[in-house]
């Protein structure tokens, strides 16, 4: 049986269309594509928020104090105009047609004295479709002036400081979370870790896997391997455990990968979070996790074994694979949705409960006893599975197709 | 010695839809089934070599897949040297090399990494190996290219490592299924003198081959097969005197 992995292991490390899907990419390409997103994004984002916007203000006379502090402020460019209070179009137009990227209206009853002149509105006219920051810069000239009129207001109806907060927020809610950081972090992105690992290794799975059956028939070498003095449960064994090895291996890398670049690129806070999370999860979760992985990884390298030997051709097998991708997304998406828990009927699903396992115990709320029946069950499947790929592999139907 | 009696092996009919005009009209087809070989003997000496000849979808490939036990007879027997292969085909498995033309090889092993892999998968030991490689390689010429990978190699090189693996564990017995077709001129050669070493050893082989004239060049005895049941078995001078001056007419005669 090593016999077959480690010649199959050694073809495998020299073929370089399969290292480049397994190594290279999650490495070096994945990482650049994630960064590249990320650094684009953000300096979109940046520009967005350094641009002096170009602004027009309709009866400015009105609140001479109001125009003159947002003149003063380094990303507002004020752009003269003689459109009269009352023509909505000609406002519009200074927008639509790019004159100014907003216009900001002042009415007529504008006074800093709120018990005389009630509550004020001022129109802000702009195309809120696209990325803006226009009403964020109004709004810190707005709440200053506001927040200096309200208080003038309540000096001078007497009201005092108690008694202000609470007519300015009469009911505060205090929420008090039970969930650590830990159960907080690992129900958000604790679902995500199962997906993301299971379809890797589906994927890094796929390509020998191809390579292992089908491309043996394809090349004319399997009728002379099938007829070596070897019991045919070795050479299946063989070949299943590169296909699952494959699998391992590219996952983690993706993963590692994901994860090293993840704490290079990220700065700060996000890094303090990250650490202090993967702090939280102990050693025996991460060892429980991986224990976790390794029945899900036999179906998947069993299923795949038994597709690839069945299929005549490499386009045959990978014809049969694709579909299987979404076979696997469904358990594991069901897992990803809020309020699934590991109770009941979902924790008989195969995968989606392994799926979920693993989000309890990355979020640190797994009953380890549940996880015995689970691990049981799932194995099983996974012996089923290789007893029927070593089946499989002695029918001459599947094999001289 | 291998002695072969009453061979047959019938295949289930998954569509019938999908068989081919002339497969519906086979006699051998009947109901589910496809009886492929039916009723084929002969007998194969030590130091002979047996020529299977019949005309396309006879059988030919069928029987030699039976005789290197990829695939398991429904009835009959295969005694190699008076022992019952059908029996433990791992020990049948051990005695047999197998070539065929369509048989590859792992394109990202080298040459010697081919040979390597299958005298392993017979129990061999390295040095055991190495030994017989470079006695191969001194017979097939392979030296300058057994280092290199196979998957850049010529069709000529390519079967002189094939049957270079193919013969790695001294097997009692050499099958091939037509190994010549598809070769050049000179790769066809290189397996033609292959089957006249193999005779000197006195190590009996079977070849098929549509080939009559490497038939009356290498044969000691002809076994024809026609619809899946043998037609003819006996030495190659009877075989050319059934129309004497063609071997092409002889054929014709044995399966009519």
């Amino acid at each position: 049986m090593w016999l077959v992995f480690t010649k199959e292991i050694k073809e495998l490390l020299r073929d370089r269309k399969t290292l480049f899907f397994m190594v290279a990419l999650p490495l070096l390409l994945f990482p650049l594509i994630f960064g590249g997103v990320a650094y684009f994004s953000g300096k979109v984002i940046k520009e967005a928020q350094e641009k002096t916007l170009k602004y027009a203000l309709v009866g400015a006379q009105y609140a001479p104090e109001f125009a003159y502090k947002i003149a003063a402020r380094d990303d507002l460019l004020l752009v003269e105009t003689s459109v009269p209070h009352d023509d909505v179009a000609g406002i519009k137009a200074l927008v639509t047609t790019q004159a100014v990227d907003f216009v900001l209206v002042i009415p007529e009853n504008f006074s800093n004295d709120i018990v005389a002149a009630g509550q004020l509105t001022l129109s802000l006219y702009l195309n809120d479709a696209g990325l803006n920051n226009a009403q964020r810069r109004i709004n810190q000239v707005v709440d200053e002036i506001a927040v200096a009129n309200q208080a003038n207001a309540f000096a001078r109806l007497g009201v005092s400081e108690e008694i202000q907060v609470g007519l300015l927020d009469p009911i505060l809610i205090e929420k008090i979370s039970t969930a650590d950081k830990r159960e907080d972090l690992g129900e958000k992105i604790g679902g995500l870790v199962p997906y993301l690992v299971f379809i890797l290794c589906l994927q890094g799975a796929m390509l020998p896997a191809t390579d292992i059956g089908a491309g043996e028939k394809e090349r004319g070498t399997l009728e002379t391997l099938l007829i070596s003095p070897i019991p045919r449960n070795q050479l299946v064994l063989g070949k299943f455990f590169t296909i699952a090895f494959a699998g391992v291996t590219s996952a983690m890398i993706t993963v590692g990968s994901l994860f090293v670049w993840g704490v290079v690129m990220s700065q700060g806070m996000a890094i303090q979070l990250l650490t202090e999370f993967m702090g939280a999860i102990s050693a025996l979760d991460f060892v429980l996790m991986f224990l976790m992985l390794i029945p899900v990884v036999a179906i998947f390298s069993a299923v795949l074994l038994s597709l690839s030997i069945y299929a005549k051709s490499f386009k045959e097998a990978q014809g049969y694979m694709t579909p299987l991708v979404f076979v696997v997304i469904v358990p594991i998406i069901i897992a990803m949705l809020p309020g699934i828990k590991l109770e009941g009927i979902y924790a008989w699903i195969p995968l989606t409960n392994v799926a979920l396992a693993i989000k309890e115990l990355i979020k640190g709320t797994m009953d380890y006893v549940t996880l015995i029946p689970i691990f049981l069950s799932t194995t099983l499947i996974a012996g089923v599975l290789i007893a029927f790929c070593t089946y499989w592999f002695k029918q001459e139907k599947v094999l001289f197709r | 010695m291998i002695e072969i009696s009453q061979l047959a092996k019938k295949f289930k009919v998954e569509n019938p839809k999908k068989l081919s005009e002339q497969e519906k009209k086979d006699p051998r087809l009947k109901g589910r089934f496809f009886h492929s070989v039916q009723n084929v003997n002969f007998t194969c000496d030590k130091g002979q070599v047996l020529g299977l000849l019949g005309p396309n979808g006879a059988g030919k490939t069928t029987t030699l897949r039976m005789l290197s036990t990829a695939l398991q007879p429904d009835g009959g027997s295969i005694k190699i040297n008076g022992v019952d292969v059908l029996k433990d085909p791992i020990i049948a498995r051990k005695n047999i090399g197998f070539l065929s033309g369509s048989t590859g090889l792992y394109g990202r092993l080298t040459g010697r990494e081919n040979i390597a892999y299958f005298g392993k998968l017979h129990g061999m030991s390295e040095p055991q190996i190495d030994q017989k490689i470079d006695e191969l390689a001194a017979v097939l010429e392979l030296d300058t290219f057994l280092e290199r990978r196979s998957e850049n190699f010529s069709t000529g090189m390519k079967q002189r490592i094939s049957i270079a693996r193919a013969v790695v564990h001294d097997p009692a017995v050499v099958i091939l299924d037509e190994p010549t077709t598809g070769l050049d001129i000179i790769a066809t050669q290189t397996v033609i003198d292959f089957i006249k070493t193999l005779k000197e050893q006195n190590t009996p082989v079977i070849f098929s081959t549509h080939h009559l004239d490497e038939v009356k060049e290498l044969c000691d005895s002809v076994t024809v097969i026609s619809e899946g049941t043998t037609k003819y078995n006996g030495d190659l001078a009877s075989f050319e005197s059934l129309v004497p001056g063609s071997l092409h007419q002889s054929f014709l005669t044995s399966i009519s």
